[in-house]
């Protein structure tokens, strides 16, 4: 029965889109008739592009203050004319004048060669017309000095061209005065390397298709089933059939399967539409393929693939019913599709990054983990276990979007409030307060972007005492602000100003130090198997930290006083109130922590501040007081600041194993001391609305 | 509240996961050794190996070349190397001896492999060579007659400005057509399918004056998202590069800024294209009857957003007579001319003209367009393509409805 | 509750309220009661806003009361709702046809989805169009029928998997005078075949003519209800115009 009800509803969707012409037409004929002309000119531009860099003349200049010596060796090595082995002729490195004209101390281009570049490189310091200027170092006399313009590709190519070229020559010199000085063998003989490259041409084609496959793939999935989705529910919506749909004997669970298999099926007819296009190109030869590619796949690989392929269009047909879902007409899935599909490219073009491997955190990613899985498919590379895991990744996360589908079909806001505001009943006051448990993600998200941006683009400017205060006072300090003002929030509840328990700082003082030990431990473990850290990174970091040559006291107000304060505000005050009511504690005390582990926004910190910040939401839902974590936190960045900073621990000291375990039993105490026997005051522990 | 949520976090958020991806992969290759089979390391040469281990490899000794091969093959190796003695005149120097390192060049991880191996190799050549130049008595400095310093007289603004003139016109071109394709369709077929046409068309306002107010707000509406997106841009792309700058080993700090003129030209350049999209798009999407509709009768004006990006970019190409006469790019051209602080007038007022021209055009067409009550009662179903056609079919005979499209 | 035989429909102490974001709590439904039974039209009378649109829509399953228990042809509408849906024909100013569909594929789609026996569809879909004098446009898209047309086989459509309950909102909204007529017809002749039907409306002239029994909502509640000789013997008034007036201005 359950199969028969989607069977007819999948074919009534699909009858229902092959009648739109205008839009298959668009969608899947278009495309099929511009690509080429697209590649074709793309080609032709290019061709013309490769040409014109053969023909070129470089020209250079010489410095008057150059020696003879140099200008001889200039010459040696303008005239000798080596050639490049690797075969690219960049062109002939031509004297631009001998010597007579460069008497004077401007430099002139040769009048005969090719229409001079904009004026505009007239204020540049000492160029005029040429692309690179040779001269003496001032400071040493040996070294020769070619200065060239990073933002013109002539100028590089040739400054790079010359360097080669001196190079060459000071290596024939060298090696001359070392076999006259009896070295029996050439330097570049001694301990001479070569390399063998054993991949097949079909390996090699197998990584760029590889490569290319699963972002291509996700693209045309996108937009071919966006013709589908779009349709199908927002369009519904806005015909006024999705009613006449939902009073049918259809369950939600088959209205909602049938309808992303019409999404998936559309989208999947793209993929091969293009995929068939392409390879008819291909073979054609109007898209040629380098030469030392080929194009094969082992019939089991090319298997795998297609099945990796399964939860990708799953999650990608759920996503599109579930905005479209959410979207009430066309034109506003129209505004919203753009950005899903950003957000879905993002981790498709991560995947293409070179050193990504499966057998890592990555297979945990959706999205990025089936692209990275493709692509060691396509060499032949099988890593069942992780292949399970990227599989599992993408495919849960497709359930879930369909399972919140489903929920948003029996929704009331389906049927627009509007109608409840038909009624005669009079109409009530609905407290700003009410709204703010529903906005309060959106908020954050804000400042998140805020904080983010501001730290990208004025860290760099900013001294540490300079960003803090951006951060913390403006940021997260003026947001909370805003927010308690704007939804009228009760302060003294919302910020839990209350006073905790007398045993909660007792807690606080056994706690913290646990905390940061053990914190320290996950962040270990972290690094070792989930998100290895850069050296770079690392560093940077630590140079931040300690860096600054500030006196120990303000470093505490600014590292450990401030965030210790506004931060709970902000998390543990405002967002902690706001999602109180919505979530049982645990959950409530992970989300806080994990915001807050998003905000320190390098990957490596991420996991050890989530944890710290699920500890500070504990302590705040158990005493129901924000004052505990604020000294609780102030105290964990002590300990992380002040022993670095006095010298008594450096940067590679390691903690023996026995101070986790009794960091964990402190934090039982802690954790006993805490909840034992005291009213718990906090709103979240008090029952929540349904 | 979403419309405007979405943008603002949305490049964010993309940063974010580029700068993430970008870190975690260098950490794990930093980490990650590199698996190594060594076939016959030459035992006068112990020191290589340390050397080798020293680079992040992981090395074991194999028995036969073939073997390690298999395991290469397999994946379970990264690179082998094999060591023969030297032979000929190589051979006259005590010790050397050749290395072999057979790689696949398909996997990222043989090709670091191969790449550490030959970092080790070298440094270990060089060393080696220090230590026979100076057993031949010659002084080490005397060996490098010269040394050569590359310097780069671009300063970070010159560089912010080659790199903003590749991306920005073509960004500013696709931003003013997304920008004016959403309110154009909802400004026409939109107001078709509320039914609102009719009750605007009743109204007592002139037919001009409400075409003429929705082609402005259409067009502002474009211009404005194109500006705003290229100045978005602008301001982004610093932060943008210098992640990748970092990770990649540092350069010139980009400086990216704009000065007041070029800023006028992109305005005054996408206020042109916003002109042509607005008018091109209002006219085909008028005749659909809903939303959806209109979308696809306007996409392949959008396909000419394109152009630009075909034609390609070169970094020395100015606006040229040639350049100058096509529609679009000319106007990209002529921002990137002025990103790079060229201003070729006689180009410009060019590009202006056959801008200028081509909405002209448009609007003329919209004008006798609006004459036609077919057209105004959405009594024609179809296209402008099919509308073109019965008009051009049935001649000069059909005159157009009494009322005047003022 | 036991005993709810075939066809009948009860409401018990029915509450919906809906959170509105800009005015807090909305009482759409403040608790009613009644029963329907086979070969009966029984109309819930009452103004815009009253809460008509709500209980229907309780009853089709497509909201979900607050409080209090709906049950349809012995189906709860929480516990088991496909199987209300099933035992339904809902037609409302809401429920739209696919423009896209011919009115035999919309007839088919619909008797389908709603579980009738697959090789007796076809038989079925020609006896409808025969009995709604749709069948010479058969094969035309329904975006391209008139709206007269489009009224029929909306109606053909509700009734096409012949369910023992059928529901209508507001049916001669938009109708023209001729057509409306045509409507009760048709309603009426599906009450004498042993329909379940509830009917909601506005119009007094339609409750009076159409309806067995009536109910008269207002705010959510039900003001009075019964036949129209009931509800005329109660009020003292002869007009539904002035027993509805009388009743709503009562409660005030």
């Amino acid at each position: 029965m359950r199969g028969g009800t989607i069977g007819v509803l999948l074919r009534h969707e699909l009858r229902m889109l092959m009648r739109d012409t205008r839009m298959l037409l668009i969608t899947f004929g278009v495309p099929v008739v511009v690509f080429p002309a697209l590649i074709f000119l793309m080609r032709n531009v290019e061709s013309r592009e490769e040409q014109r860099l053969e023909r070129t003349v470089f020209r250079y200049a010489v410095s008057p203050e150059l020696d003879a010596d140099a200008r001889s060796l200039l010459r040696r090595v303008v005239e000798a004319g080596v050639p490049r082995d690797a075969g690219v002729e960049a062109g002939a490195v031509e004297a631009a004048r001998p010597a007579e004209a460069r008497n004077d101390a401007t430099f002139r281009g040769d009048p005969t060669a090719p229409p001079p570049m904009p004026a505009r490189f007239e204020e540049s310091t000492d160029t005029s017309d040429t692309d690179v200027l040779v001269a003496p170092d001032p400071g040493d006399a040996r070294t020769l000095r070619l200065a060239y313009r990073a933002d013109d590709d002539f100028s590089r190519a040739a400054a790079s061209e010359l360097r080669d070229r001196l190079a060459r020559v000071r290596n024939e010199l060298r090696d001359s005065i070392l076999s006259a000085a009896g070295l029996p063998v050439a330097p570049e003989r001694v301990a001479a390397v070569e390399s063998v490259n054993v991949a097949t041409p079909e390996r090699e084609g197998g990584a760029l298709l590889g490569l290319m496959l699963m972002p291509f793939v996700l693209l045309l999935l996108l937009t071919g089933g966006s013709i589908a989705a779009v349709d199908t529910l927002s369009g519904e919506k806005e015909r006024g059939t999705l009613e006449t749909l939902l009073t049918t004997a259809a369950t939600r669970h088959d209205i909602v399967r049938a309808k992303q298999l019409a999404i998936a099926l559309l989208g999947f007819g793209l993929v091969i539409v293009n995929a068939a296009n392409l390879l008819a190109y291909v073979v054609l030869g109007v898209v040629p393929l380098p030469e030392s590619l080929a194009l094969s796949l082992a019939p089991f690989d090319l298997v795998l693939i297609v099945l990796l392929l399964a939860p990708l269009t799953a999650l990608t047909a759920s996503a599109l019913l579930l905005l479209s879902g959410r979207t009430s007409s066309y034109r506003d899935y129209q505004v919203a599709f753009f950005p899903l599909l950003l957000v879905f490219l993002a981790p498709a073009l991560a995947s293409m990054l070179p050193g990504m491997e499966l057998r890592s955190a990555v297979a945990f990613a959706p999205v990025t983990g089936i692209g990275v899985a493709i692509r060691e498919l396509a060499v032949g590379e099988r890593d069942f276990p992780f292949l399970a895991i990227a599989f599992l990744s993408t495919a849960l996360p497709a359930l879930w979007i369909s399972r919140l589908t489903e929920r948003a079909l029996s929704t009331e806001r389906l049927i627009e409030p509007a109608r409840a505001r038909g009624t005669d009943a009079p109409p009530g006051h609905a407290h700003p307060s009410m709204l703010f448990p529903r906005h309060v993600l959106r908020w954050f998200a804000l400042m998140w972007a805020a904080f983010f941006t501001v730290s990208l683009w004025l860290g760099e400017s900013l001294e540490l005492r300079e960003q803090v205060v951006l951060n913390l006072v403006v940021v997260f300090g003026g947001g909370s602000l805003l927010m308690i003002r704007r939804y009228r929030l009760p302060w003294r509840e919302t910020l839990a100003l209350r006073r905790p328990p007398a045993l909660a700082w007792i807690a606080v003082l056994i706690g913290a130090p646990a905390g940061y030990v053990t914190g320290i431990g996950i962040a270990s473990l972290v690094d070792a198997f989930l998100f290895p850290v850069p050296e770079g990174v690392l560093e940077a970091f630590g140079d931040v930290m300690l860096g600054a040559e500030l006196p120990l006291w303000q470093l505490l107000l600014f590292l450990a006083v401030l965030p210790g304060v506004l931060e709970e505000i902000a998390f543990r005050g405002v967002l902690l109130h706001g999602l109180s009511r919505r979530l049982h504690p645990l959950v409530l005390c992970l989300a806080v922590g994990a915001v807050f582990g998003l905000f320190h926004v390098s990957l490596f910190r991420i996991v050890p501040t989530a944890y710290l910040g699920t500890l500070l939401a504990a302590v705040v839902v158990l005493t129901g007081s924000i004052w505990p974590a604020m000294a609780w936190h102030a105290l964990n960045n002590a300990i992380a600041l002040v022993p670095a900073h006095m010298g008594w621990v450096g940067v590679d000291t390691r903690l023996p194993a026995w101070s986790y375990a009794v960091a964990v039993l402190a934090l039982v105490a802690s954790w006993t001391l805490l909840t034992g026997g005291h009213p718990r005051r906090h709103a979240a522990l008090q029952g929540r609305d349904t | 509240m979403n419309s405007v949520l979405l943008p603002v976090l949305l490049y964010p958020v993309l940063l974010w996961v580029e700068i993430t991806a970008l870190t975690f992969v260098t950490g794990l290759s930093e980490r990650t050794p590199a698996r190594i089979a060594l076939v016959d390391p030459p035992p006068a040469h112990e020191a290589l190996l340390d050397t080798m281990s020293g680079r992040g490899a992981a090395l074991e000794h194999a028995r036969g070349l073939s073997p390690a091969l298999e395991r290469l093959d397999a994946g379970d190796l990264d690179a082998v190397v094999r060591f023969t003695p030297s032979l000929g005149e190589e051979a006259l120097l005590a010790d050397n001896f050749r290395a072999e390192i057979h790689y696949d060049r398909a996997l990222e991880r043989s090709r670091r492999a191969r790449d550490r191996v030959d970092d080790a190799v070298s440094a270990y050549r060089d060393a080696w060579l220090g230590r026979e130049t100076e057993a031949l008595g010659i002084q080490p400095g005397s060996l490098e007659p010269f040394d050569v310093e590359m310097r780069n007289v671009s300063t970070g603004e010159d560089v912010g400005a080659a790199l903003l003139s590749l991306m920005i016109p073509m960004f500013l071109v696709i931003a003013v057509a997304l920008g004016c394709l959403v309110p154009a369709i909802d400004t026409t077929a939109g107001e078709r399918e509320r039914g609102t046409w009719e009750t605007l068309l009743s109204t007592g306002a002139s037919r001009g004056s409400i075409v003429t107010a929705k082609y402005l707000y259409v067009a502002s509406f474009g211009a404005m998202a194109g500006v705003l997106n290229a100045t978005a841009m602008t301001v982004v792309l610093g932060p943008v590069m210098a992640p990748l700058q970092s990770l990649q080993g540092g350069g010139p700090a980009l400086a990216v800024s704009l000065s007041a003129t070029t800023w006028l030209m992109m305005v005054l350049g996408a206020a042109a294209l916003a002109l042509f999209f607005a008018a091109a798009m209002m006219l085909l999407a008028g005749f659909a009857h809903t939303f959806k509709d209109g979308q696809a009768m306007v996409t392949p004006v959008f396909y000419l957003a394109l152009i630009p990006l075909v034609l390609g970019q070169q970094s020395d190409r100015t606006l040229t007579p040639a350049l100058a006469a096509i529609p679009v790019a000319n106007v990209a051209m002529m921002i990137r001319d002025a990103i790079r602080g060229v201003f070729l007038w006689p180009m410009i007022a060019e590009t202006l003209l056959v801008s200028g021209a081509l909405v002209a055009l448009c609007l003329r067409l919209a004008r006798s367009t609006l004459g036609y009550e077919d057209f105004l009662l959405g009594a024609h179903r179809g296209g402008f393509w099919s509308f073109a056609r019965d008009r051009m079919r049935r001649g000069r005979g059909a005159a157009p409805a009494g009322t005047e499209a003022g | 509750m036991t005993g709810a035989g075939r066809g009948v429909v009860r409401v018990e102490g029915l509450v919906k309220t809906f959170v509105d974001e800009g005015r807090g709590e909305v009482r759409a439904v403040d608790g009613i009661d009644f029963t329907c039974r086979p070969g009966e039209i029984f109309g819930l009378l009452g103004a815009n806003g009253a809460g008509k649109t709500t209980t229907l829509r309780v009853l089709s399953t497509i909201l979900a009361p607050t409080e209090g228990r709906a049950v349809v042809d012995g189906h709860d509408v929480v516990r088991t709702p496909e199987a209300v849906r099933r035992s339904l024909g809902f037609h409302s100013a809401s429920t739209a046809l696919y423009p896209r569909l011919t009115a035999r594929e919309t007839l088919e789609f619909f008797a389908a989805v709603n579980g009738y026996p697959a090789h007796l569809v076809e038989a079925r879909v020609e006896a409808l169009m025969e009995r709604f004098g749709i069948a010479a446009w058969a094969d035309a898209r329904v975006d391209n029928l008139s709206s007269g047309m489009k009224q029929k086989v909306s109606i053909a459509r509700t009734v096409a998997h012949d369910p023992p309950v059928l529901i209508f909102d507001e049916p001669s909204v938009g109708l023209d005078v001729m057509s409306a007529l045509e409507l009760r017809g048709l309603i009426a002749e599906l009450r004498d075949q042993g329909k379940t039907i509830l009917l909601s409306t506005h119009i007094m002239t339609e409750a009076e003519r159409l309806c067995d029994r009536i109910a008269i909502l207002h705010r959510g509640r039900i003001l009075g209800e019964g036949t129209l000789d009931e509800l005329r013997s109660a009020t003292s008034l002869h007009y539904l115009e002035d027993i509805f007036v009388h009743l709503v201005r009562g409660s005030a």
